[in-house]
């Protein structure tokens, strides 16, 4: 470390600045740019705008039925019809969810699909997902379906070792099946699976090239699409890192060499490295305009971008809700959960206790303003005020943040540490004299509320003095 | 009846556990005489209810001594109209 040059003096305000330009509570605290981010490719500096996500249209496209479904038993199509209808629901008008992706293999497959669509939803679109085999594609055609996913795999491990092809005869059969597609009015989008383990020069470019040539002669609503599957997690966002696990070169290669726009361009992440949601949102920032997500991270293995993630990712990069109905991921979390889908209590934005603190130090900032310890207005995104876990660290601050929540109190009705002062010296009994381990639950402490606060419990949880 | 001082010393024996004539008005609740966290707070419940007044709570857990308790709760009893002998 060398010495420091710049003194910065203390500033001295009458007035904390709390940065509400950025953390503005009741939406997620926005992402904000200072400038361009500048990448060495092929020995130029090369600039991008982040903040140009601001203006460009970008989504998200939902893989639930697809990829998340890989991971798990199959869903009943009543399953999956409510799950559609929540997704359009927490999408909106403007379509933030844009498309969503369905197997087309079984009678099951195509009642579903057949049923989601007949709900009539504008958003999001029902797509299909095929191999790339000429058989495949009759499955897309009977389905009556505008657009389908289709897999064509770029790295040598999948062409060589398990599609037992050259890279020639690869790309045939791929081009045979985007013909096939484009023939029959259908929009093929290709999934260029283990994008960040193939070679981008040797295959991927050529490839890419060949399907905008291929598109040249058709109309827009019919030229291909091309997804980057980062299928087994090895994407990097960090500028300087080389092709083909660069997420920043790889957008570059295609857009920016290639022109393959920014419309045209997906980003299907896994989470074997912890960096999902994030490559995804690089993946935005560097010119794809679809992020591929299932709900709540759920698919093959160690999942793909949550989709609840990749929403406040967006309201963040946008400044603004854009017709998303967050309270929807709340409900749908209790649906997953309703059909025995676990979700772990830490599990953010949904799990049991992604809000609820444990420690009295931070319960005493809660107490004294919210913003302390919330992410940002839960109750109003996400219909789940901020809660405290009582346990030995609770403290008679935890304590009495959770009498105040409990019993539903605001303003003037709240209750100071005095008047819950037996009920916090008995949760410290429990670890102190009785040796307790767990955490006390809410049955617990409303039984001991209504015998050590019955005066509390009566006025205000019978429902005498609420207002 | 008795003073502010002899029931400020009366509850706060009964309260940590110790013999009333042990108390100081110079000594320190916590440092001294081994009040944890929520003994502070029973104290303050305590001497509410001893009292028969309300305290604001970040005032009252302010205080530190138990000379320094005797002299805000006069001044409580004072400003809520109770009638104590100092």
């Amino acid at each position: 470390m060398t010495a420091a040059k710049k003194s910065h003096p203390l500033v001295a305000v009458a007035e904390p600045n709390l940065l509400e330009e950025t953390f503005l509570h009741d939406l997620p605290p926005l992402i904000r740019f200072d400038g361009p981010i500048v990448e060495s490719i092929d020995g130029a500096m090369v600039q991008f705008d982040p903040a140009s996500v601001q203006q460009r249209d970008i989504f998200i496209t939902d893989t639930t039925f697809r990829d998340g479904q890989q991971a798990r038993p199959p869903y009943t199509t009543e399953q999956m019809v409510h799950i559609y209808d929540l997704m359009a629901r927490l999408g909106g008008p403007k379509g933030v969810v844009r498309q969503t992706e369905f197997f087309l293999y079984t009678r099951n497959d195509r009642e579903a699909l057949d049923r989601c669509r007949a709900l009539g939803h504008e958003f999001p679109e029902c797509t299909g997902w095929i191999r790339a085999e000429k058989g495949d594609f009759r499955l897309v055609k009977e389905a009556r379906l505008s657009e389908t996913g289709m897999l064509t795999s770029c790295s040598d491990y999948h062409i060589f070792h398990k599609l037992k092809m050259d890279r020639k005869q690869a790309m045939e059969k791929y081009c045979a099946v985007v013909d096939a597609a484009l023939a029959a009015g259908v929009r093929p989008r290709c999934h260029l699976e283990d994008v960040t383990r193939a070679d981008i020069d040797g295959f991927v470019l050529p490839f890419v090239e060949r399907l905008l040539e291929m598109s040249e002669q058709v109309p827009e609503p019919l030229k291909a699409k091309v997804r980057l599957c980062d299928t087994m997690g090895f994407g990097i966002s960090y500028p300087g890192v080389s092709l083909p696990r660069s997420i920043p070169k790889l957008i570059y290669k295609l857009n920016r060499e290639l022109g393959m726009p920014s419309s045209r361009l997906e980003w299907h992440g896994h989470n074997d490295f912890h960096k999902v949601l994030i490559n995804g949102a690089t993946a935005w920032l560097y010119g794809c305009d679809a992020l591929n997500a299932t709900l709540f991270g759920y698919g093959e293995r160690t999942g793909n971008p949550p989709l609840e993630g990749a929403v406040f990712e967006y309201i963040a990069l946008k400044g603004d809700l854009c017709g998303i109905d967050t309270t929807v991921i709340t409900e749908l979390a209790e649906y997953m959960r309703s059909i025995g889908f676990p979700i772990p209590d830490n599990y953010p934005f949904v799990g049991k206790h992604f809000n609820t603190t444990r420690a009295g130090i931070h319960a005493g900032g809660l107490r004294q303003d919210e913003r302390i310890y919330n992410i940002f207005d839960t109750a109003k995104l996400l219909g789940r005020p901020p809660r405290v876990a009582i346990t030995d660290k609770s403290g008679t601050d935890g304590v009495v943040v959770w009498v105040n929540e409990y019993l539903g109190l605001t303003d003037e009705q709240r209750v100071n540490k005095m008047k819950i002062h037996k009920l916090a010296r008995w949760v410290l009994d429990q670890y102190e004299k009785a040796g307790r381990l767990t955490a006390i639950s809410d049955e617990e402490m409303e039984a001991k509320t209504r015998e050590l606060l019955p005066e509390l419990w009566t006025k205000y949880k019978s429902g005498q003095g609420k207002e | 009846m008795a003073t502010v001082s002899e029931r400020v010393k009366t509850v706060t024996a009964r309260v940590l556990a110790m013999d009333p004539g042990q108390i100081k008005p110079e000594q320190n609740f916590a440092a001294d005489l081994g009040a944890e966290s929520i003994q502070s707070v029973e104290l303050v419940a305590m001497f509410e209810e001893e009292f028969g007044i309300e305290m604001d709570e970040d005032a009252a857990l302010s205080v530190q001594t138990v000379g320094g308790a005797v002299e805000f709760i006069t001044r409580v009893c004072k400003e809520q109209g109770v009638d104590v002998e100092e």
